[in-house]
């Protein structure tokens, strides 16, 4: 073979093979979070305003022994003997949840939601079976966690491990007792220790409470949710920040906090949120009678629409009559010349995508299979957090403020939207297509929209430097809805005010909560 | 749930994975046009149709050429655009130019074997890239999957001297890392952070058994293809980029290179998925005219 055609082959083989060795396949799965050295202990977040609870006394934790006490020596040498033969995998698990238990519990709900925010599947004749609580394992398995579910399950755990921490911050602060890598300079800290007192140890009471609610909410992931807290503990433990009283103590008190909540959830009106075949005949024929052309599922089968009586779900931090003062007014007819002019925007902006509307509406689709937009902004919270190197109660403060608001929203959102029972453009256009998956409820007004301009708002007060990021990243998640081709501008504009005044709700409880 | 994701497998007699190459200094150009569709999809192991999207279909155009650098090289390239749609819901059609790909088939052996015929072994190698910026998370609609690829591939060929003939083909892709708009994504069992997506590595194996005398070439294959690793499509969610994605297809090929004018050969192909496994199960036809220039 001539020389100059070895040279080719020899260089295209080359070619081939640099090609798949650039192929860099590593990637990044988890959040980044380095070992939490809390910027302040907040000492006084056992003042702080409760929600839920009557006060940091409503549950009582017992003092503990004396530092000095037999019992207690022995806690002390029981960790040197698991420090003294700890294995990579138990270093690992220190490291995983030395980023912070808030942090950490947020995204394991957000896989968890990502896991679960799937409908289920038709029957062979047509119709849909509903998930059931009680057989969460089967086809359909339980929830369906959708954006209403999520919004509700994300503000679930995060209230409550905000109320168990504040009960824990005073808890603390009766007993002073010191972490055992502080006790005796036998034990090391493997995490960095702050003067915050160790009994009862915030990560016990963090993965107890977390997982009380985590197993009612998603019942089918119970045993990763189960490990998952069990590790969270020998974190604390293994890291010589808890002693086992330390861990017992705390763990005592989640439970007790968790009860609370899971009661209350059991009784909040989600259980009747998803509606009988009557109402949703109802539904119809009273938009009809407006005068309007009334909703239909444009899934095939067609599905009955998603969560009609959420909006009579339980609020946070708004009364039913709240939540009635602060809805939008009513869209535009559906006869109407505005509404026309709106499909018509909808099905030219859709037709005429360029590639950066494209990338905005997949940005933001957060659609079945995903965390949903309330997780999004979860995600996006996380990073703040991190980086203003928040306490645990102080993280957990700024999550429960940021999902109450969502799920605020998105009972006030669901409200209005089963109130108008408003088609989305495809059903007003047909020729309209959509490059995001079409919701299977009323189209006004935006969920996102609403869930988006709440959080931003939160956000805007918790995090005023990133005021103008929030900000355009509420108009960028708002619009996308129109570039996905699934809602009109009405909708998008009215979601907005409307999530607005609902955060605004946190906003003044957040001014005013003893934290600041 | 597009097929044509690996390297270009079965386009024409100046493929990657059959046992022909040009002659020194030989040019030739092509065009194809393939029409797919598939009403049934597996989820999973799981066969099922969905009303959200009735029938899927992906028309494919693709300009291809060759040329001989010696009787023992050939370099090919190939750039398809392809259109889809499906016809039902509410979901958009997409079209675009998808991923170019160029390879290079060399010659390793040609020798009588037995006094039956001529025993050929060729090996490949070959690379692809997307071609523009379409998106590939809109699947089953997106018009490809948007990662590079590298691949190498071994042909075995035995041509009798009475006509029929046998080839056997192994190949192996390798799939560089996609990226997405969005900032996570579930799959696998587990939600990911981050925008890009680890692409598994394909493994392809062809047998085809054929007739090929004179101006006429029948062709018939059996294919695999072995994604080695992903996730399966859950239950009622949407195909995600980097599934686990298996099929068996079984093609038949007809080629005829005509009399006047010369060196224009035209095929006619069409295929079908038996069995796989987060794909379609898709039927195609397609139609090819090469052209080799006078040169």
């Amino acid at each position: 073979m001539p020389l100059v055609r070895r040279s080719i082959l020899l260089s295209l083989a080359g070619a081939a093979v640099l090609g798949a060795l650039s192929c860099d396949n590593s990637i990044t799965s988890l959040e980044v979070l380095p070992p939490l050295d809390a910027a302040s202990t907040d000492s006084s977040a056992g003042s702080w305003q409760m929600i839920v609870l009557s006060g940091p006394t409503q549950f009582t934790v017992a003092a503990p022994a004396a530092e000095t006490s037999a019992a207690y020596l022995a806690e002390l040498g029981a960790i040197k003997t698991v420090q003294a033969n700890l294995t990579a995998a138990q270093r690992q698990v220190i490291e995983y949840w030395s980023g912070g238990g808030v942090l950490r519990w947020n995204e394991i709900a957000r896989g968890l939601v990502a896991r679960f925010s799937l409908p289920p599947a038709p029957r062979a004749d047509g119709t849909y079976p509903v998930p059931d609580p009680e057989n969460p394992f089967a086809d359909p398995q339980f929830p369906f966690a959708n954006p209403p579910y999520a919004a509700r399950a994300y503000s679930y755990l995060a209230v409550a491990q905000y109320e168990a921490l504040k009960t824990a911050w005073y808890w603390k602060y009766q007993y002073h007792r010191r972490a055992p890598a502080q006790v005796d300079p036998g034990v090391h800290a493997l995490v960095p220790l702050s003067n915050l007192p160790a009994y009862p140890s915030e990560e016990a009471v963090l993965s107890a409470v977390t997982v009380e609610l985590l197993k009612v909410l998603f019942p089918a992931a119970v045993e990763e949710i189960t490990r998952r807290a069990g590790d969270q503990r020998n974190a604390a433990l293994w890291s010589g920040k808890a002693t086992a009283s330390d861990i017992a103590a705390g763990l005592a008190l989640g439970k007790a906090v968790a009860a609370v909540f899971v009661a209350r959830a059991g009784a909040d009106g989600m259980r009747t949120a998803g509606g009988t075949p009557a109402l949703w005949k109802a539904l119809a024929d009273t938009a009809i009678a407006h005068g309007e052309t009334p909703w239909i599922s444009q899934e095939t089968p067609p599905r009955p629409p998603m969560l009609p009586n959420f909006g009579l779900v339980q609020m946070w931090l708004m009364t039913p009559t709240d939540g009635v003062n602060e809805r939008p007014a009513a869209p535009p007819s559906t006869s109407s010349d505005q509404m026309r002019d709106e499909v018509a925007e909808v099905r030219q902006t859709v037709d005429h995508l360029t590639h950066a509307q494209l990338a905005i509406a997949q940005k933001w689709n957060d659609g079945g299979g995903t965390y949903t937009p309330p997780g999004h902004w979860n995600d996006i919270t996380t990073e703040y957090v991190r980086d203003a190197r928040m306490s645990e109660v102080r993280a957990a403060r700024t999550f429960a403020l940021l999902n109450m608001a969502m799920h605020d929203a998105a009972v006030g959102c669901w409200g209005v939207k089963f109130l108008y029972f408003n088609p989305r453009p495809t059903q007003l256009d047909p020729e309209i297509k959509t490059v995001i998956g079409l919701p299977n409820f009323p189209s006004y007004p935006s969920g996102h929209s609403t869930f988006s301009s709440a959080a931003a708002e939160v956000l805007t007060s918790l995090f005023p430097a990133g005021a103008a990021d929030f900000a355009s990243m509420r108009d960028e998640a708002s619009i996308s809805r129109m570039y996905g081709a699934i809602h009109y501008r009405s909708d998008i504009e009215r979601g907005k005010e409307h999530g607005a005044r609902v955060g605004g709700y946190a906003v003044r409880f957040g001014q005013t909560d003893g934290a600041n | 749930m597009l097929l044509a994701f690996v390297l270009v497998t079965s386009l024409s007699a100046q493929s990657l994975d059959d046992g022909t190459l040009l002659a020194r200094r030989a040019l030739g150009v092509g065009v194809s046009y393939m029409h797919e569709d598939w009403s049934q999809y597996w989820e999973g192991t799981l066969k099922r149709s969905n009303g959200n999207v009735g029938n899927v279909s992906t028309q494919t155009a693709t300009f291809l050429s060759a040329y001989g650098v010696s009787d023992r090289l050939t370099l090919l390239a190939m750039l398809p655009y392809v259109w889809t749609d499906a016809s039902q819901g509410v979901l958009h059609s997409m079209h675009g130019v998808q991923d170019v790909t160029v390879g290079a088939k060399y010659r390793l052996l040609s020798t009588p074997f037995t006094d039956q015929g001529t025993l050929r072994a060729i090996v490949v190698a070959a690379a692809g890239m997307p071609a523009s910026d379409y998106t590939p998370d809109f699947l089953p609609l997106a018009i490809g999957l948007g990662s590079k690829r590298a691949g190498g591939r071994l042909t075995v060929n035995f041509q009798a001297h009475q006509g029929w003939f046998l080839n056997t083909s192994a190949g192996y892709t390798w799939r560089g890392k996609v990226t997405l708009e969005r900032p996570s994504y579930y799959t696998n069992g587990q939600l990911y952070l981050t925008n890009e997506v680890k692409m598994p590595n394909v493994a392809d194996y062809v047998f085809t058994a054929g007739y090929q005398k004179g101006r006429l070439c029948l062709p018939l294959s059996f294919s695999w293809q072995n994604t080695l690793g992903g996730g399966d499509i859950r239950r009622q969610d949407m195909p995600f980029v980097s599934n686990n994605i298996d099929f068996t297809r079984v093609e038949g090929m007809v080629m005829y290179t005509l009399p006047s004018p010369r060196d224009l050969s035209i095929r006619f192909g069409t295929s079908h998925v038996v069995d796989g496994r987060n794909v379609g199960q898709s039927t195609s036809f397609s139609g090819t005219l090469f052209y080799l220039l006078p040169f």
